[in-house]
Protein backbone atom coordinates (compact mmCIF):
# COMPACT_ATOMS: atom_id res chain seq x y z
CA UNK A 1 0.00 0.00 0.00
CA UNK A 2 1.80 3.57 -1.19
CA UNK A 3 1.72 6.50 1.31
CA UNK A 4 -0.89 8.21 -1.04
CA UNK A 5 -3.66 5.15 -0.36
CA UNK A 6 -2.75 5.37 3.32
CA UNK A 7 -4.35 8.96 3.33
CA UNK A 8 -7.99 7.09 2.69
CA UNK A 9 -7.90 5.62 6.30
CA UNK A 10 -6.39 7.98 8.78
CA UNK A 11 -7.12 7.02 12.50
CA UNK A 12 -9.32 9.94 14.02
CA UNK A 13 -7.31 10.55 16.91
CA UNK A 14 -4.63 12.22 14.50
CA UNK A 15 -7.01 14.57 13.24
CA UNK A 16 -8.36 15.14 16.82
CA UNK A 17 -4.70 16.31 17.90
CA UNK A 18 -4.35 18.50 14.44
CA UNK A 19 -7.69 20.14 15.26
CA UNK A 20 -6.80 20.54 18.75
CA UNK A 21 -3.65 21.95 18.08
CA UNK A 22 -5.00 24.15 14.96
CA UNK A 23 -7.90 25.97 17.18
CA UNK A 24 -5.18 26.68 19.33
CA UNK A 25 -3.23 29.27 17.22
CA UNK A 26 -6.21 31.92 16.58
CA UNK A 27 -6.88 32.06 20.08
CA UNK A 28 -2.97 32.60 21.51
CA UNK A 29 -2.72 34.81 17.91
CA UNK A 30 -5.93 36.16 16.46
CA UNK A 31 -5.72 36.46 12.39
CA UNK A 32 -8.57 38.07 12.07
CA UNK A 33 -10.35 37.48 8.77
CA UNK A 34 -12.53 40.14 7.19
CA UNK A 35 -16.04 39.53 8.16
CA UNK A 36 -19.02 40.33 5.33
CA UNK A 37 -22.44 41.01 7.23
CA UNK A 38 -25.14 39.12 5.26
CA UNK A 39 -28.49 40.61 4.65
CA UNK A 40 -30.62 38.82 6.98
CA UNK A 41 -28.32 40.22 9.88
CA UNK A 42 -28.52 43.73 8.65
CA UNK A 43 -31.69 43.08 8.29
CA UNK A 44 -32.35 42.09 11.81
CA UNK A 45 -29.73 44.97 13.31
CA UNK A 46 -31.97 47.93 11.32
CA UNK A 47 -35.35 45.94 12.75
CA UNK A 48 -34.03 47.09 16.35
CA UNK A 49 -32.41 50.03 15.97
CA UNK A 50 -33.19 53.63 15.20
CA UNK A 51 -36.72 54.46 14.10
CA UNK A 52 -37.74 50.81 14.21
CA UNK A 53 -37.44 50.76 18.20
CA UNK A 54 -39.34 53.66 19.98
CA UNK A 55 -38.58 54.52 23.90
CA UNK A 56 -40.13 52.51 26.29
CA UNK A 57 -41.49 49.53 23.71
CA UNK A 58 -41.72 46.24 25.32
CA UNK A 59 -39.59 43.85 23.77
CA UNK A 60 -39.45 39.89 24.45
CA UNK A 61 -36.43 37.93 25.06
CA UNK A 62 -36.95 34.72 24.50
CA UNK A 63 -34.10 32.17 25.76
CA UNK A 64 -34.95 29.11 23.91
CA UNK A 65 -30.91 27.58 24.37
CA UNK A 66 -29.01 25.95 27.31
CA UNK A 67 -25.52 26.56 27.97
CA UNK A 68 -24.01 24.13 25.35
CA UNK A 69 -25.66 26.57 22.59
CA UNK A 70 -23.73 29.43 24.04
CA UNK A 71 -21.00 30.14 21.76
CA UNK A 72 -23.71 29.87 18.91
CA UNK A 73 -26.49 32.53 20.11
CA UNK A 74 -25.51 34.31 22.89
CA UNK A 75 -23.08 36.71 20.93
CA UNK A 76 -26.18 37.72 18.92
CA UNK A 77 -28.48 37.99 22.00
CA UNK A 78 -25.65 40.08 23.70
CA UNK A 79 -25.72 42.55 20.95
CA UNK A 80 -29.81 42.73 20.53
CA UNK A 81 -30.21 43.52 24.11
CA UNK A 82 -27.42 46.12 24.56
CA UNK A 83 -28.83 47.51 21.11
CA UNK A 84 -32.56 47.51 22.36
CA UNK A 85 -31.41 48.91 25.78
CA UNK A 86 -29.67 51.70 23.94
CA UNK A 87 -32.65 52.79 21.70
CA UNK A 88 -34.41 52.81 25.08
CA UNK A 89 -36.96 50.09 24.92
CA UNK A 90 -37.76 47.79 27.97
CA UNK A 91 -36.95 44.25 27.58
CA UNK A 92 -38.71 40.63 29.11
CA UNK A 93 -36.22 38.03 29.29
CA UNK A 94 -38.00 34.37 29.63
CA UNK A 95 -37.51 31.54 28.02
CA UNK A 96 -38.61 27.77 27.56
CA UNK A 97 -35.13 26.33 28.20
CA UNK A 98 -34.47 24.73 31.35
CA UNK A 99 -30.70 27.04 31.75
CA UNK A 100 -32.71 29.49 30.90
CA UNK A 101 -31.41 31.60 34.46
CA UNK A 102 -27.85 30.73 33.90
CA UNK A 103 -28.73 32.66 30.27
CA UNK A 104 -30.02 35.38 32.04
CA UNK A 105 -26.92 35.69 34.35
CA UNK A 106 -24.90 34.99 31.31
CA UNK A 107 -26.33 38.39 29.72
CA UNK A 108 -25.97 40.30 33.25
CA UNK A 109 -22.36 39.59 32.71
CA UNK A 110 -21.94 40.18 28.95
CA UNK A 111 -24.30 43.69 28.79
CA UNK A 112 -22.83 44.27 32.52
CA UNK A 113 -21.86 48.00 31.45
CA UNK A 114 -25.41 48.42 29.58
CA UNK A 115 -27.31 47.00 32.65
CA UNK A 116 -25.85 49.50 35.33
CA UNK A 117 -28.72 52.15 34.71
CA UNK A 118 -31.41 50.15 34.19
CA UNK A 119 -33.74 49.21 37.34
CA UNK A 120 -35.34 45.75 37.44
CA UNK A 121 -39.07 46.34 37.52
CA UNK A 122 -39.05 49.31 35.21
CA UNK A 123 -36.37 48.90 32.53
CA UNK A 124 -36.57 45.08 32.01
CA UNK A 125 -38.02 41.95 33.73
CA UNK A 126 -37.08 38.07 34.14
CA UNK A 127 -40.17 35.89 33.94
CA UNK A 128 -38.55 32.82 34.43
CA UNK A 129 -38.67 28.90 32.75
CA UNK A 130 -41.76 28.48 30.66
CA UNK A 131 -43.17 24.80 30.09
CA UNK A 132 -46.22 24.26 27.91
CA UNK A 133 -44.49 23.89 24.46
CA UNK A 134 -46.28 25.74 21.55
CA UNK A 135 -49.31 25.82 23.47
CA UNK A 136 -47.59 28.16 25.75
CA UNK A 137 -46.62 30.39 23.78
CA UNK A 138 -49.91 31.11 22.32
CA UNK A 139 -51.66 31.69 25.43
CA UNK A 140 -48.47 34.26 25.69
CA UNK A 141 -50.39 36.33 22.79
CA UNK A 142 -53.27 36.45 24.40
CA UNK A 143 -52.66 36.72 28.33
CA UNK A 144 -49.42 36.62 29.29
CA UNK A 145 -50.34 36.93 33.34
CA UNK A 146 -52.17 33.27 32.34
CA UNK A 147 -48.62 32.15 31.96
CA UNK A 148 -46.61 33.85 34.37
CA UNK A 149 -48.86 35.27 37.28
CA UNK A 150 -45.49 36.29 39.05
CA UNK A 151 -41.86 36.99 37.50
CA UNK A 152 -39.07 34.17 38.66
CA UNK A 153 -38.75 35.99 41.68
CA UNK A 154 -41.71 35.69 43.10
CA UNK A 155 -43.18 39.61 42.49
CA UNK A 156 -46.64 39.35 41.15
CA UNK A 157 -46.60 40.86 37.16
CA UNK A 158 -48.74 43.43 38.57
CA UNK A 159 -46.22 45.45 41.37
CA UNK A 160 -43.64 45.40 38.58
CA UNK A 161 -44.24 49.22 36.93
CA UNK A 162 -42.82 48.33 33.26
CA UNK A 163 -45.31 45.10 33.27
CA UNK A 164 -48.43 47.47 33.80
CA UNK A 165 -50.90 47.13 30.92
CA UNK A 166 -48.41 44.60 29.32
CA UNK A 167 -50.98 41.57 28.88
CA UNK A 168 -50.94 40.91 25.08
CA UNK A 169 -49.34 40.48 22.08
CA UNK A 170 -50.53 43.72 21.22
CA UNK A 171 -48.34 45.47 24.15
CA UNK A 172 -45.35 43.94 22.75
CA UNK A 173 -43.50 45.84 19.89
CA UNK A 174 -41.80 42.79 18.98
CA UNK A 175 -39.90 39.47 19.79
CA UNK A 176 -36.31 37.95 19.68
CA UNK A 177 -36.39 34.30 19.94
CA UNK A 178 -33.01 33.02 19.90
CA UNK A 179 -33.36 29.36 20.46
CA UNK A 180 -32.23 25.60 19.35
CA UNK A 181 -35.62 23.99 18.21
CA UNK A 182 -38.66 25.03 17.70
CA UNK A 183 -39.28 27.97 19.66
CA UNK A 184 -38.93 30.76 16.89
CA UNK A 185 -41.08 28.69 14.58
CA UNK A 186 -43.86 28.56 17.64
CA UNK A 187 -43.63 32.33 17.85
CA UNK A 188 -43.82 32.89 14.13
CA UNK A 189 -47.35 30.31 14.15
CA UNK A 190 -48.88 31.89 17.19
CA UNK A 191 -47.74 35.81 17.41
CA UNK A 192 -46.35 36.64 13.96
CA UNK A 193 -48.36 34.59 11.39
CA UNK A 194 -51.65 34.92 13.62
CA UNK A 195 -51.38 38.55 14.65
CA UNK A 196 -48.57 39.98 12.46
CA UNK A 197 -45.98 40.42 15.27
CA UNK A 198 -42.71 41.66 14.92
CA UNK A 199 -40.37 38.79 15.20
CA UNK A 200 -36.89 37.59 14.88
CA UNK A 201 -34.37 34.51 15.25
CA UNK A 202 -31.37 34.27 16.28
CA UNK A 203 -30.74 30.35 15.19
CA UNK A 204 -27.80 28.08 16.11
CA UNK A 205 -26.04 27.23 12.34
CA UNK A 206 -27.63 24.21 11.80
CA UNK A 207 -30.81 25.62 11.73
CA UNK A 208 -29.74 28.04 9.28
CA UNK A 209 -30.64 26.28 6.23
CA UNK A 210 -34.77 25.73 7.90
CA UNK A 211 -34.37 29.33 8.88
CA UNK A 212 -33.44 31.13 5.75
CA UNK A 213 -36.67 30.49 3.96
CA UNK A 214 -38.81 32.35 6.90
CA UNK A 215 -36.76 34.99 6.61
CA UNK A 216 -37.49 35.45 3.05
CA UNK A 217 -40.29 34.93 3.15
CA UNK A 218 -41.09 37.92 6.10
CA UNK A 219 -41.64 35.78 8.50
CA UNK A 220 -38.73 36.97 10.48
CA UNK A 221 -37.42 40.47 9.52
CA UNK A 222 -34.20 39.24 10.65
CA UNK A 223 -31.96 36.44 11.15
CA UNK A 224 -28.59 35.93 12.87
CA UNK A 225 -27.39 32.33 11.85
CA UNK A 226 -24.74 31.08 14.29
CA UNK A 227 -21.24 32.56 15.82
CA UNK A 228 -20.96 33.80 12.50
CA UNK A 229 -24.21 35.88 12.72
CA UNK A 230 -22.71 36.78 16.00
CA UNK A 231 -19.63 37.94 14.74
CA UNK A 232 -21.68 40.54 12.21
CA UNK A 233 -23.94 41.53 14.84
CA UNK A 234 -20.04 43.10 16.81
CA UNK A 235 -19.23 44.41 13.86
CA UNK A 236 -22.69 46.42 13.24
CA UNK A 237 -22.70 47.66 16.73
CA UNK A 238 -18.75 48.20 16.99
CA UNK A 239 -18.11 46.32 20.13
CA UNK A 240 -16.24 43.07 19.08
CA UNK A 241 -16.21 40.33 21.25
CA UNK A 242 -16.76 36.59 21.56
CA UNK A 243 -18.04 35.77 18.53
CA UNK A 244 -15.22 37.70 16.27
CA UNK A 245 -12.68 36.11 17.72
CA UNK A 246 -14.23 32.43 17.06
CA UNK A 247 -14.44 33.27 13.85
CA UNK A 248 -10.69 32.54 13.44
CA UNK A 249 -11.47 29.48 14.77
CA UNK A 250 -14.39 28.52 12.52
CA UNK A 251 -11.79 29.59 9.31
CA UNK A 252 -9.34 27.35 10.48
CA UNK A 253 -10.88 24.18 11.34
CA UNK A 254 -12.76 24.85 7.64
CA UNK A 255 -9.98 24.86 6.26
CA UNK A 256 -8.71 21.71 7.65
CA UNK A 257 -11.80 20.15 7.18
CA UNK A 258 -11.46 20.80 3.46
CA UNK A 259 -8.38 19.76 3.26
CA UNK A 260 -8.81 16.34 5.29
CA UNK A 261 -11.97 15.63 3.17
CA UNK A 262 -9.28 16.19 -0.23
CA UNK A 263 -6.81 13.78 1.45
CA UNK A 264 -9.75 11.56 2.00
CA UNK A 265 -10.77 11.42 -2.00
CA UNK A 266 -6.63 11.39 -2.80
CA UNK A 267 -6.20 8.41 -0.83
CA UNK A 268 -10.08 6.59 -2.05
CA UNK A 269 -8.87 7.41 -5.92
CA UNK A 270 -4.98 5.92 -5.31
CA UNK A 271 -6.46 2.69 -3.51
CA UNK A 272 -9.14 2.11 -6.08
CA UNK A 273 -6.15 2.64 -9.28
CA UNK A 274 -3.62 0.32 -7.33
CA UNK A 275 -6.32 -2.31 -6.69
CA UNK B 1 -68.13 1.02 29.37
CA UNK B 2 -64.53 0.80 29.59
CA UNK B 3 -63.45 0.41 26.00
CA UNK B 4 -66.22 3.71 25.13
CA UNK B 5 -63.98 5.76 27.49
CA UNK B 6 -60.48 4.35 26.03
CA UNK B 7 -61.13 4.72 22.16
CA UNK B 8 -64.25 6.80 21.40
CA UNK B 9 -64.06 9.14 24.41
CA UNK B 10 -60.79 10.02 23.63
CA UNK B 11 -61.19 9.91 19.62
CA UNK B 12 -64.07 12.61 20.61
CA UNK B 13 -62.75 14.81 23.17
CA UNK B 14 -59.24 15.05 20.34
CA UNK B 15 -62.20 15.85 17.81
CA UNK B 16 -64.01 18.77 19.32
CA UNK B 17 -61.00 20.45 20.90
CA UNK B 18 -59.10 20.38 17.32
CA UNK B 19 -62.02 21.86 15.93
CA UNK B 20 -62.43 24.11 18.67
CA UNK B 21 -59.12 25.36 18.15
CA UNK B 22 -58.47 25.93 14.42
CA UNK B 23 -61.89 28.14 14.80
CA UNK B 24 -60.66 30.22 16.73
CA UNK B 25 -56.96 30.49 14.87
CA UNK B 26 -58.57 31.17 11.85
CA UNK B 27 -62.19 33.12 12.30
CA UNK B 28 -61.36 34.82 14.96
CA UNK B 29 -59.26 38.05 15.27
CA UNK B 30 -58.63 38.15 18.67
CA UNK B 31 -58.28 35.22 21.41
CA UNK B 32 -61.30 34.25 22.85
CA UNK B 33 -61.54 33.31 26.74
CA UNK B 34 -62.74 29.99 25.95
CA UNK B 35 -59.47 28.97 23.76
CA UNK B 36 -57.54 30.32 26.90
CA UNK B 37 -58.99 28.11 29.12
CA UNK B 38 -58.57 25.32 26.71
CA UNK B 39 -54.77 26.45 26.35
CA UNK B 40 -54.51 26.77 30.21
CA UNK B 41 -55.91 23.06 30.01
CA UNK B 42 -52.84 22.41 27.93
CA UNK B 43 -49.92 23.69 29.77
CA UNK B 44 -51.46 21.88 32.58
CA UNK B 45 -51.13 18.40 30.53
CA UNK B 46 -47.78 19.33 29.62
CA UNK B 47 -46.85 20.31 32.86
CA UNK B 48 -47.93 16.62 34.73
CA UNK B 49 -46.53 14.99 31.72
CA UNK B 50 -43.06 16.42 32.98
CA UNK B 51 -43.90 15.09 36.27
CA UNK B 52 -44.67 11.68 34.97
CA UNK B 53 -41.75 11.80 32.42
CA UNK B 54 -39.36 12.10 35.66
CA UNK B 55 -41.26 9.34 37.68
CA UNK B 56 -40.90 7.06 34.80
CA UNK B 57 -37.19 7.86 34.54
CA UNK B 58 -37.01 7.17 38.01
CA UNK B 59 -38.61 3.76 37.60
CA UNK B 60 -36.57 2.60 34.35
CA UNK B 61 -33.17 3.47 36.04
CA UNK B 62 -34.02 2.23 39.52
CA UNK B 63 -34.84 -1.20 37.77
CA UNK B 64 -31.70 -1.12 35.99
CA UNK B 65 -29.66 -0.88 39.40
CA UNK B 66 -31.47 -3.68 40.84
CA UNK B 67 -31.25 -5.74 37.90
CA UNK B 68 -27.57 -4.82 37.27
CA UNK B 69 -28.29 -4.48 33.81
CA UNK B 70 -25.24 -3.50 31.46
CA UNK B 71 -24.11 0.19 32.34
CA UNK B 72 -25.88 0.23 35.59
CA UNK B 73 -23.20 2.54 37.10
CA UNK B 74 -24.60 5.48 35.33
CA UNK B 75 -28.26 4.65 36.10
CA UNK B 76 -26.69 4.62 39.66
CA UNK B 77 -25.03 7.67 38.94
CA UNK B 78 -27.91 9.49 37.76
CA UNK B 79 -30.35 8.58 40.43
CA UNK B 80 -27.90 9.71 42.77
CA UNK B 81 -27.40 13.06 41.03
CA UNK B 82 -31.07 13.16 40.72
CA UNK B 83 -31.58 13.26 44.66
CA UNK B 84 -28.43 15.80 45.44
CA UNK B 85 -30.35 18.04 43.11
CA UNK B 86 -33.79 17.42 44.41
CA UNK B 87 -32.61 17.89 48.07
CA UNK B 88 -30.53 21.05 47.03
CA UNK B 89 -33.94 22.61 45.39
CA UNK B 90 -35.76 22.04 48.48
CA UNK B 91 -33.07 23.19 51.18
CA UNK B 92 -32.65 26.40 48.77
CA UNK B 93 -36.59 26.68 48.53
CA UNK B 94 -37.17 26.63 52.49
CA UNK B 95 -34.29 28.32 53.18
CA UNK B 96 -34.96 31.55 50.95
CA UNK B 97 -38.38 31.08 49.34
CA UNK B 98 -36.68 30.54 45.89
CA UNK B 99 -36.13 27.68 43.94
CA UNK B 100 -32.67 27.71 42.89
CA UNK B 101 -30.79 30.65 45.53
CA UNK B 102 -28.77 28.77 47.90
CA UNK B 103 -25.10 28.17 47.24
CA UNK B 104 -24.75 24.37 46.86
CA UNK B 105 -27.43 24.39 44.08
CA UNK B 106 -25.61 27.56 42.35
CA UNK B 107 -22.28 25.89 42.91
CA UNK B 108 -23.11 22.73 41.56
CA UNK B 109 -24.79 24.42 38.29
CA UNK B 110 -22.22 26.95 38.01
CA UNK B 111 -19.52 24.46 38.56
CA UNK B 112 -20.41 21.15 37.21
CA UNK B 113 -23.03 21.71 34.92
CA UNK B 114 -22.45 25.06 32.73
CA UNK B 115 -18.82 23.67 31.85
CA UNK B 116 -19.90 20.33 31.51
CA UNK B 117 -22.65 21.93 28.74
CA UNK B 118 -20.68 24.23 27.69
CA UNK B 119 -17.73 21.32 26.86
CA UNK B 120 -20.40 18.90 25.34
CA UNK B 121 -21.14 20.42 22.10
CA UNK B 122 -18.00 21.93 20.82
CA UNK B 123 -16.86 17.90 21.27
CA UNK B 124 -18.99 17.03 18.76
CA UNK B 125 -16.82 19.61 16.19
CA UNK B 126 -14.48 16.74 16.59
CA UNK B 127 -16.83 13.59 15.74
CA UNK B 128 -17.85 15.94 12.88
CA UNK B 129 -14.31 16.38 11.77
CA UNK B 130 -13.63 12.69 11.55
CA UNK B 131 -17.57 11.48 10.24
CA UNK B 132 -17.01 14.55 7.30
CA UNK B 133 -13.56 12.85 6.82
CA UNK B 134 -14.61 9.50 6.06
CA UNK B 135 -18.40 9.70 4.79
CA UNK B 136 -17.40 12.80 2.10
CA UNK B 137 -16.03 10.62 -0.30
CA UNK B 138 -16.83 11.28 -4.34
CA UNK B 139 -17.90 7.43 -5.27
CA UNK B 140 -20.24 9.00 -7.79
CA UNK B 141 -21.19 12.02 -9.46
CA UNK B 142 -24.13 12.41 -7.01
CA UNK B 143 -21.74 12.62 -4.39
CA UNK B 144 -19.02 14.28 -5.98
CA UNK B 145 -21.15 17.09 -6.30
CA UNK B 146 -22.76 17.21 -2.83
CA UNK B 147 -18.94 17.59 -1.89
CA UNK B 148 -18.53 20.48 -4.17
CA UNK B 149 -21.33 22.40 -2.81
CA UNK B 150 -20.99 21.51 0.60
CA UNK B 151 -16.95 22.88 0.47
CA UNK B 152 -18.22 26.17 -1.32
CA UNK B 153 -20.88 26.86 1.39
CA UNK B 154 -18.07 26.27 3.92
CA UNK B 155 -15.49 28.20 2.58
CA UNK B 156 -18.39 31.05 2.12
CA UNK B 157 -19.34 30.81 6.06
CA UNK B 158 -15.74 30.99 7.05
CA UNK B 159 -14.17 34.40 6.59
CA UNK B 160 -11.44 32.93 5.51
CA UNK B 161 -13.38 31.81 2.00
CA UNK B 162 -13.43 35.41 1.11
CA UNK B 163 -10.26 36.02 2.26
CA UNK B 164 -8.67 33.83 -0.24
CA UNK B 165 -10.84 34.43 -3.07
CA UNK B 166 -14.07 36.28 -2.64
CA UNK B 167 -15.61 33.95 -5.81
CA UNK B 168 -16.07 31.63 -3.11
CA UNK B 169 -18.79 33.70 -1.25
CA UNK B 170 -20.57 34.42 -4.40
CA UNK B 171 -20.68 30.40 -5.57
CA UNK B 172 -21.47 29.60 -1.74
CA UNK B 173 -24.05 32.11 -1.63
CA UNK B 174 -25.38 30.84 -5.14
CA UNK B 175 -25.31 27.30 -3.67
CA UNK B 176 -27.69 28.10 -0.45
CA UNK B 177 -29.62 30.91 -2.26
CA UNK B 178 -30.36 29.24 -5.57
CA UNK B 179 -30.21 25.99 -4.81
CA UNK B 180 -30.83 24.98 -1.44
CA UNK B 181 -33.73 27.43 0.04
CA UNK B 182 -36.25 26.30 -2.77
CA UNK B 183 -35.84 22.49 -1.77
CA UNK B 184 -36.07 23.58 2.02
CA UNK B 185 -39.19 25.42 0.87
CA UNK B 186 -40.70 22.61 -0.92
CA UNK B 187 -39.65 20.32 2.10
CA UNK B 188 -41.54 22.69 4.59
CA UNK B 189 -44.43 22.72 2.72
CA UNK B 190 -44.87 19.52 2.14
CA UNK B 191 -44.25 18.69 5.58
CA UNK B 192 -46.89 21.44 6.66
CA UNK B 193 -49.59 18.99 4.15
CA UNK B 194 -48.35 15.88 5.27
CA UNK B 195 -49.06 17.59 8.98
CA UNK B 196 -52.54 18.07 7.68
CA UNK B 197 -53.52 14.81 6.51
CA UNK B 198 -52.52 13.14 9.74
CA UNK B 199 -54.39 15.28 11.51
CA UNK B 200 -57.52 14.76 9.42
CA UNK B 201 -56.74 11.25 9.82
CA UNK B 202 -56.42 11.51 13.62
CA UNK B 203 -59.94 13.28 13.91
CA UNK B 204 -61.30 10.50 11.60
CA UNK B 205 -59.50 7.51 13.92
CA UNK B 206 -57.54 6.09 11.35
CA UNK B 207 -54.23 7.52 13.00
CA UNK B 208 -54.04 5.85 16.40
CA UNK B 209 -50.61 6.00 17.21
CA UNK B 210 -50.78 8.76 19.85
CA UNK B 211 -54.14 6.64 21.35
CA UNK B 212 -53.53 4.45 24.26
CA UNK B 213 -51.82 1.32 22.95
CA UNK B 214 -52.04 2.55 19.20
CA UNK B 215 -54.52 -0.74 18.85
Amino acid sequence: MSALSKLANVDSRVFYWILFIALMVPFLSPIGFPITIAENTRDLYEGITDDEVEEGDVWIMNFGYGVSAWPECHPSVTVCTKALFREGAKIIFMGPHYDVELTYNKIHDTVRDDFVDKVYGEDYVFLGYITGGESAIAQLASNIRSVYPVDHFGTPLDELSMMQGVNTHEDIAGVLSSDTGDYGVHFMTQWQAAYGSKLAEIGIAMNGSTDLPRWQAGNYFGLSIGSRGGAELEILIGELGEATTAMDSISVSHLLLIFAVILGNIGMVVQRRSS
Amino acid sequence: MSQILRREAVYAFTGIITILMILEYFFWPTPQIWADTIRTWAIIVFNISLGLGAIRLLMQQSMNVQKRRENWQYSAMLLSLFVVMLLTGFAGYFATGLQTSNGIYDWLFINIYTPLGATLYPITGFYIFSAAYRAFRARNVDAALMLIAGCFVMLKNAPVGEAIWIGFATIGNWFQFTGQIPGMRTFSIVGAFGLMAYGFRALLGKERGFYAGGE
